[in-house]
């Protein structure tokens, strides 16, 4: 992963283009319920949940293998388990969201899911500027630097 | 050219504000923000039009593409306060130059889009010629931005460019 350009820019690649669809319908969702264009279906705009979990899949196959590409880097630095925090409970909410709302368009908006909406946007916001700074704020890059 | 881009980037500030030690991820972070925004809203239109997730009126949907265009906006600010900081490392690299290009493309066929297809649409009259044309556009639509987020990748990644553009 490391040595190999190829493999380490197209996991790179992969990981920005699945964040863009996560982080995207993400923050559709979240406006939707928010209040944003009320008289599109939440129900409906559900359906793009599919595309969204195969995104999801994809941040963590590719994530997994830029952690193998330098897991120091990552491993030592506080900010990479914020980003998987606020990745793993904005996944959840994003289930929450999706069983609430799939196929029932009987179902109103009620305050807590208004209330998951915010959480959702503030936690994909901290889940891209983490993610970000990853590349700044590291102090090791590889462990050999301890042998 | 870069002369004058770097002048204009010291004299609003934004080059101070750049090489702070945090200016330069925020603004990537807002960059990225903006992108996510096409994305879920130009992207998810466009899946729409090709055929996903047939059950939602793509008038409706296509009410979401103002916020789609807000997230343009903020790449284009953020964008220009890159390029004007290092001119030299985007002016000549291939990868923005591809990125620019897809860009271009993008807004050709969006401009080809309302000018043909966004009246059907809007009205919801799907003649089948509106529907192969409209099909053609969001693939175009949603390739070019993809082609935009890996240029974007390449960027930084070939930084600087050059050791290995033919043309630079």
């Amino acid at each position: 992963m490391r040595e190999s350009g190829v493999a380490f820019f197209s996991s790179l690649t992969l990981h920005s283009l699945a964040m863009a669809f996560v982080v995207g319908i993400n923050f559709t969702v979240a406006l939707r319920l928010i209040g944003f264009v009320p008289r599109l279906e939440i129900s409906a705009l559900s359906r793009f949940y599919v595309i969204h979990w195969y995104a999801a899949a994809a941040i963590f196959i590719s994530g997994a293998a830029l952690l193998l590409a330098y897991p120091a880097k990552a491993l030592t630095n506080p900010l990479f388990y914020v980003k998987l925090c606020a990745v793993v409970i904005g996944l959840l909410i994003s289930k929450r969201i999706q069983n609430t709302f799939s196929n029932k368009p009987e179902v109103l908006i009620d305050s807590v899911s208004i209330k998951l909406a915010y959480l959702s946007i503030a936690l994909w916001l901290i889940t891209l500027t983490a993610g970000r700074f990853l590349a700044y704020t590291y102090n090791t890059l590889l462990a050999s630097r301890f042998y | 050219m870069i002369d004058f881009l770097l002048s204009f980037s010291q004299a609003t500030g934004i080059y101070a504000f750049m090489n702070s030690p945090w200016g330069w991820p925020v603004v990537e972070s807002v960059h990225f923000f903006g992108l996510c925004l096409l994305i879920g809203t130009v992207g998810l239109f466009d899946l729409r039009m090709l055929g996903f997730a047939s059950e939602i009126s793509l008038s409706e949907l296509h009410r979401l593409v103002p916020i789609g265009v807000g997230g343009y906006l903020l790449n284009v600010v953020t964008g220009t306060m890159f390029l004007s900081t290092a001119p030299d490392q985007y002016l000549y690299n291939p990868a923005v130059q591809s990125k620019l290009f897809f860009m271009l493309i993008a807004g050709i066929n969006m401009m080809f889009f309302y000018a043909t297809t966004a009246v059907n649409i809007k009205s919801e009259t799907y003649t089948s010629q509106a529907i192969v044309r409209a099909k053609f556009m969001a693939g175009i639509s949603l390739v070019c931005w993809c082609a935009v987020i890996v240029c974007g990748r390449l960027i930084t990644y070939y930084r600087p460019p050059y050791h290995w553009c033919l043309w630079c």
